[in-house]
């Protein structure tokens, strides 16, 4: 029996033969949108083989739900969505074995990041993109994993305030607080970085 | 020193999630406030960090070897039920093992081991739904066979790859 | 009385005897097992491109001959004979990313795990008599195989 091919084939008819039960459709979808589903899991996990699991259940469960997808978003957004969803699951489960991070604390304690000085000068003017990234990548690692939902959620995933607070199962005003909170312990975080560049520490 | 509302109060504008009166007296406030300022044009760099600092990431598996993850997970749960031992393992058998000329013959005589054979010459068995196990008591040999994909850290170390 | 003698003479010699055979037997129910592990390239060309590989030996190449398997040639590309102690465990690595690990169970029984990164990829416990061999073996590229042998030697 030929395989077909569906390497040219666009994503909404994939999705349609998927949703009859093609599953060489389906695993075309996978191909394409893989490394995106994986990147979100692990922007959020922070553990490779921890993000390797979530985005293969996320893909199960896209398999499952086929169905209900109806092209209101972009397939990929709508994958995005059903791993970030387990992701949260997954670490919310985490926290109730792990003890509180220093963040977390400080946060709902509250203060800290409504007086820390104001950072004027851009820590991130002048560097190349990949040095860029791995700063982020350095200073997102040392914030909560509400913190990093949160800023995961609203700048890379570009969802509004109201829809974060849907997601993550808190109020909008947390998810206002948190971010705050988040972006400005990346602020400080990123000029630590490039303290350490200069030598300065 | 701004009182920690306004600071959210700005941050929302920044994010334009603040009704359209309410952004009007922030707008306001920087016009004249240059802590506020100070504060916007930090989250403001942050923000441009975070959106250029995305880092693009590639799964780190095969294609082939993740999907066989996927779609042998989607098998498991549809079928919670196990298919008959002996068709399931001659499927499996012939699919994978044997040139389609001896299939026949071979399932044949398995079949006819299993069920005349007064002590199992041949014994057959589904070690879980991954693996395949077959087992020649003359030969004193016992075969087990995944259905893994072809690209995979065994194949690895096969000559196209590196070889200790 | 000469009867009764040669049945205590008798008696003397039985019973040490005995003792030594049973103290034996009982110890060869635990005993140490000395066993190989070879990792194969299994295909229909007649070389494998890497000088280094070796056919395999032909006691072995027989045994697969029995098994349901397509193809004609296997090449020796790793092997390693290790001893593992009653209810001893040993783990050895077979390549850079792969590792079995046998557990003996006593009574001739060997608890196999197979190893690929870090992660089991499948186990299997059964009895493993001196002489036989345990096969593991999947699919590698351009239609080939790889295949771990497990070889009881003593």
């Amino acid at each position: 029996m030929t395989e077909k091919d569906y390497s040219t084939t666009d994503d909404q008819t994939l999705v349609r033969a998927a949703q009859k039960g093609d599953m060489t459709a389906f695993e075309e979808l996978v191909a394409r949108h893989r490394d995106k589903i994986y990147a979100r899991a692990y922007s959020m996990v922070r553990n490779e083989e921890e993000a390797i699991d979530l985005s293969q259940e996320a893909w199960v469960k896209g398999w499952q739900r086929l169905a209900q997808f109806q092209g209101e978003s972009g397939f990929g957004t709508w994958m995005t969505r059903i791993v970030i969803n387990l992701c949260l699951d997954h670490l919310r489960k985490q926290k109730r074995q792990r003890s509180e991070s220093i963040d977390a604390m400080d946060e709902e304690s509250g203060g800290v990041e409504r007086q820390m000085p104001v950072v004027t000068v851009n820590p991130t003017a002048g560097l190349e993109r990949g040095e860029l990234r791995q700063r982020i990548d350095r200073a997102l690692g040392q914030l909560s994993h509400e913190h990093r939902t949160v800023l995961v959620l609203h700048e890379f995933e570009e969802m509004e305030y109201k829809e974060i607070a849907r997601t993550m199962g808190c109020s909008i005003g947390t998810v206002m607080s948190r971010l705050f909170y988040a972006r400005r312990k990346l602020a400080a975080l990123l000029v630590d970085l490039k303290k350490d560049d200069l030598g300065m520490t | 020193m701004i009182d920690y509302d306004s600071q959210l109060k700005i941050q929302a504008y920044l994010d334009g999630e603040l009704p359209e009166a309410e952004a009007q007296q922030v707008a306001k406030r920087l016009a004249q406030d240059q802590d506020a300022v100070l504060l916007l044009s930090e989250l403001r760099n942050t923000r441009q960090a975070m959106v250029n600092g995305q880092a693009p990431m590639a799964l780190p598996e095969t294609r082939e070897f993740f999907w066989s993850k996927i779609e042998r997970e989607i098998g498991r749960q549809e079928s919670p039920q196990p298919a008959p031992r002996r068709n399931s393992m001659l499927a499996a058998w012939r699919r994978m093992l044997v040139p389609a000329g001896a299939v026949a013959a071979v399932g044949l005589v398995c079949m006819l081991s299993l069920v005349s054979s007064p002590g199992p010459r041949m014994e057959t068995a589904l070690a879980d739904s991954g693996a395949f196990t077959y087992r020649d008591y003359n030969s004193g040999a016992t075969l087990v066979w995944l259905s893994y994909p072809a690209e995979n850290e065994f194949a690895d170390s096969e000559p196209a790859g590196t070889v200790q | 009385m000469r009867d009764h003698l040669l049945s205590v003479r008798l008696l003397s010699w039985l019973l040490p005897t005995l003792f030594v055979l049973g103290s034996g037997f009982s110890q060869a129910r635990a005993a140490d097992m000395k066993l190989e592990v070879q990792l194969l390239w299994g295909t229909n060309d007649k070389q494998s491109p890497d000088p280094k590989h070796r056919p395999v030996d032909d006691d072995v190449h027989k045994k697969l001959k029995e098994l349901p398997l397509k193809w004609s040639n296997y090449f020796l590309v790793n092997n390693k004979q290790f001893d593992v102690s009653a209810n001893g465990t040993a783990k050895v690595p077979l390549s850079e990313k792969c590792s079995i690990e046998v557990k003996n169970l006593g009574h001739s029984t060997v608890e196999v795990s197979l190893f690929g990164k870090g992660e089991k990829v499948v186990g299997r416990t059964q009895a493993l008599p001196k002489g036989e061999i345990l096969v593991l073996g999947g699919n590698a590229p351009n239609a080939t195989a790889w295949l771990v042998i497990l070889k009881r030697l003593e």
